[in-house]
């Protein structure tokens, strides 16, 4: 008997090994590199783009795993500290890329891939570690942040995107009178509201001038100029739907889908599923003017890197994973990934070919501004974005002022910003 | 007796073995993991120097991190006394009407049971449908019935977001409560009652005074349970309200604090958010342990 056991477990144990030894898949000699990403939804997408790159690189093979986007930063964590971690991966810019860096997972790319220099240091900094300033990720999407509207309910209406903000306004208040709500917009999962107080406020407290400045330590969020810009997004609340405070995101996205609502504020990203659960709805975007009182006098396009690709420091295939990096610098990786993701690329050189993020692209392009609170105050902990969506929510519930909210925004960043001038 | 009793530990072994091994690896394990962890500052998932109590001072003493703790503390305060004053009460009540008119009792049990058997984040997402201004049928009722003053924003009304939220609560656990009492009202002999009531006593006092203390027990029971359930919700308001809880952060809780600063807390996230879990840990634990010695003392032998 004791003897049938110890073979039994002898078999088992030595199949284990033999399962887990590695080339076991790998009998062609091929170098397999494994991209980890948060895209569910386009694994077969970028798989095929990948193809286009083992096309050129005979030996090499690229595989797309994607995992649950709410749960990426954790899996990634402990992926990049791991042997059984990918050899590249996507990853989230700014703030949200410093825990990757900080515990020495990824290779900083300055030097290995030398197309980088080619990128736009606006569009860098969404991949710069923060501590030592190198670049730790190719860039490859760009997000921008408009109101997207609904072209039937506009010319039924007599309404056009407008030029000036009191057209918007009027056109608004024409919207209302007619029973449609102006604006979805949604304020009680409160994440949107930092993105919407860009997409209204921008032009009233400066955006990329007043980013300089505030990063220089020569403004403050108290500045009058940004207080007024939460008092101008605040003010549009008046075509918003009823009972604005306890519509969510889905419930918004749903008034605007089911054309109860001519527009809604939000970043192109969207624009994919509205055309999905409405693809009769003939979708328009535009950029909102600038307010009375505003510091710039044109409108501005708010927009930020959605995240890059960067190398593991414990990839067993160096070469290689840096050679699909460098590719990724290239404008044939960025236009298809334009045309076929329907994003906007990163890359420099390339255009997306979808009209719509073409007109959102050359309006960035034109007129840019900062995500700041993703972009410049992310670093620190609670991020920027958090204490601004609290404590505008207030504002927007009657139960607090932009004074105040400013105010505590500053005092929250001045514990852990340091300002470069 | 030596050999009978080693033959006896074998045993006690045998059945008790898996579960200790389970609940070490999954209870014992993680916890000890946290209180290690909480002593470190972190870099990313790097552990770096030890940092004492730094964790735990940042989190209970500095700005903003003080005043979020104590509002999110505060709110799971009055989260666990509108669920024993809504949840607990009409639970009692419910289980008397029934003990007292089997007829339609096991109907009625598990119609009152049927909602704890669906996940809080399903029972959340269904109810933040229910209660959206823009399509739910709570606000659409009130105004079918010319009752429009009465709608309201919900969940987005700091004022009523958290009543909401033990309402929402109560209807998923009410079944609970009610089949603990249930089952312990069963369990009190009629004649004590009975007796009181021949003395003179009313059906109020005699219920009061008499089956009530006997069923201490139970309430001591379902006061625990709600008070730990209570103090670590997350899913049933993350699904409400997000992880912010909602505008304004009106139902802002532990959990969903502890889940913002352990995924979205920057660097020393894992530091931060150990020292929050423990923080919570050695609250609710307390707080169980004296809430228990106090309700044992006031129960009556019989």
């Amino acid at each position: 008997m004791r003897r049938f056991i110890a073979g039994v477990l002898s078999m088992v144990i030595a199949g284990g090994v033999a399962a887990c030894s590695p080339g076991a898949g790998a009998a062609d000699g091929d170098v397999k590199l494994s991209v980890w990403g948060w895209r569910t939804e386009d694994v077969t997408v970028y798989n095929k783009i990948f193809e286009k790159f083992e096309g050129t690189h005979p030996g090499i093979d690229v595989e797309y795993r994607a995992y649950k986007n709410t749960e990426y930063n954790t899996i990634l964590q402990t992926g990049l500290s791991g042997d059984s971690g990918p050899d590249l991966a996507q990853l989230r810019a700014y703030g949200e890329l410093q825990p990757a860096i900080a515990s020495g997972g990824l290779l900083a790319l300055d030097a290995a891939v030398p197309r980088l220099a080619s990128f736009p240091a606006a569009t860098l900094d969404g991949a710069r570690g923060r501590a030592d300033g190198k670049i730790y990720g190719v860039p490859f999407a760009i997000q921008t942040m408009h109101v997207v509207y609904n072209k039937k309910l506009f010319a039924d209406n007599g309404v056009a995107p407008p030029q000036t903000w009191q057209q918007m306004l009027d056109g608004a208040a024409t919207l209302q009178r007619k029973k449609i709500i102006p604006f979805a917009v949604n304020v009680r999962d409160d994440w949107m509201i930092p993105i919407e107080h860009e997409i209204f406020g921008a032009t009233r407290y400066g955006g990329a001038a007043f980013e300089k400045r505030v990063l220089a330590g020569e403004a403050k969020f108290t500045d009058p100029d940004y207080v007024a810009s939460i008092e101008t997004y605040a003010g549009t609340s008046k075509y918003w739907q009823p009972q604005f405070s306890g519509v969510g995101y889905e419930d918004a996205k749903a008034l605007f889908v089911s054309g109860k609502a001519a527009m809604f504020p939000g970043g192109v990203w969207e624009l994919a599923g509205f055309r999905k659960s409405a693809p009769d709805i003939e979708l328009g975007i535009f950029s909102v003017p600038p307010s009375p009182g505003a510091v710039l006098d044109k409108a501005v396009t708010p927009g930020f890197v959605d995240g890059s690709f960067g190398v593991a420091t414990r990839t067993r295939s160096k070469d290689e994973a840096v050679e699909l990096a460098r590719w990724m610098a290239t404008p044939e990786f960025g236009q298809a990934f334009s045309d076929q993701l329907i994003q906007i690329s990163a890359v420099p050189g390339t255009a997306p070919t979808d009209p719509l993020l073409k007109q959102a692209f050359d309006a960035y392009t034109a007129n840019p501004s900062p995500y700041l609170m993703y972009a410049d105050f992310s670093y620190g902990t609670p991020p920027g974005a958090e204490v601004l969506r609290t404590n505008v929510s207030a504002v927007l519930l009657g139960t607090g002022n932009a004074t105040d909210a400013a105010k505590e925004l500053q005092r929250s960043v001045d514990t852990w910003f340091k300002p470069r001038g | 007796m030596a050999f009978r009793s080693g033959r006896r530990l074998g045993w006690v072994a045998f059945f008790c073995g898996p579960a200790a091994v389970l609940y070490t690896v999954f209870v014992v394990v993680p916890l000890a993991t946290a209180l290690w962890y909480s002593f470190y500052g972190w870099q990313g998932t790097t552990r770096g120097a030890p940092a004492g109590m730094a964790n735990y001072a940042a989190v209970l003493g500095d700005y903003p991190y003080q005043e979020q703790v104590l509002k999110a503390f505060w709110h799971n305060v009055v989260f666990f006394a509108g669920t024993m004053l809504v949840q607990n009460t009409v639970g009692l009540g419910l289980a008397v009407l029934l003990h007292r008119n089997p007829r339609g009792k096991r109907m009625f049990q598990t119609l009152y049971s049927l909602p704890y058997l669906i996940s809080p984040l399903v029972v959340g997402y269904l109810w933040s449908m229910m209660l959206s201004p823009a399509f739910g049928p709570v606000n659409a009722g009130l105004q079918a019935v010319g009752l429009d003053g009465l709608t309201r924003p919900w969940l987005g009304d700091p004022a009523i977001a958290l009543p909401v939220v033990v309402l929402v609560n109560a209807w998923q656990w009410i079944g609970c409560p009610m089949l603990i009492f249930g089952a312990a009202l069963a369990a009190v002999p009629a004649e004590m009652e009975e007796a009181a009531v021949i003395d003179g006593a009313s059906a109020w006092k005699a219920f009061w005074q008499v089956r009530f203390p006997l069923i201490m027990p139970a309430v001591g029971a379902v006061t625990l349970l709600t008070f730990v359930g209570c103090f670590n919700v997350f899913d049933l308001v993350f699904a409400l309200g997000g992880s912010s809880g909602g505008p304004g952060q009106s139902m802002d809780v532990l959990g969903l604090l502890f889940y913002r600063i352990a995924f979205q807390g920057g660097v020393n996230a894992i530091g931060l958010s150990s020292a929050l879990a423990m923080v919570m840990f050695v609250v609710v634990f307390g707080v169980a342990l004296v809430v228990d010695r106090s309700l044992r003392r006031r129960e009556v032998p019989w």
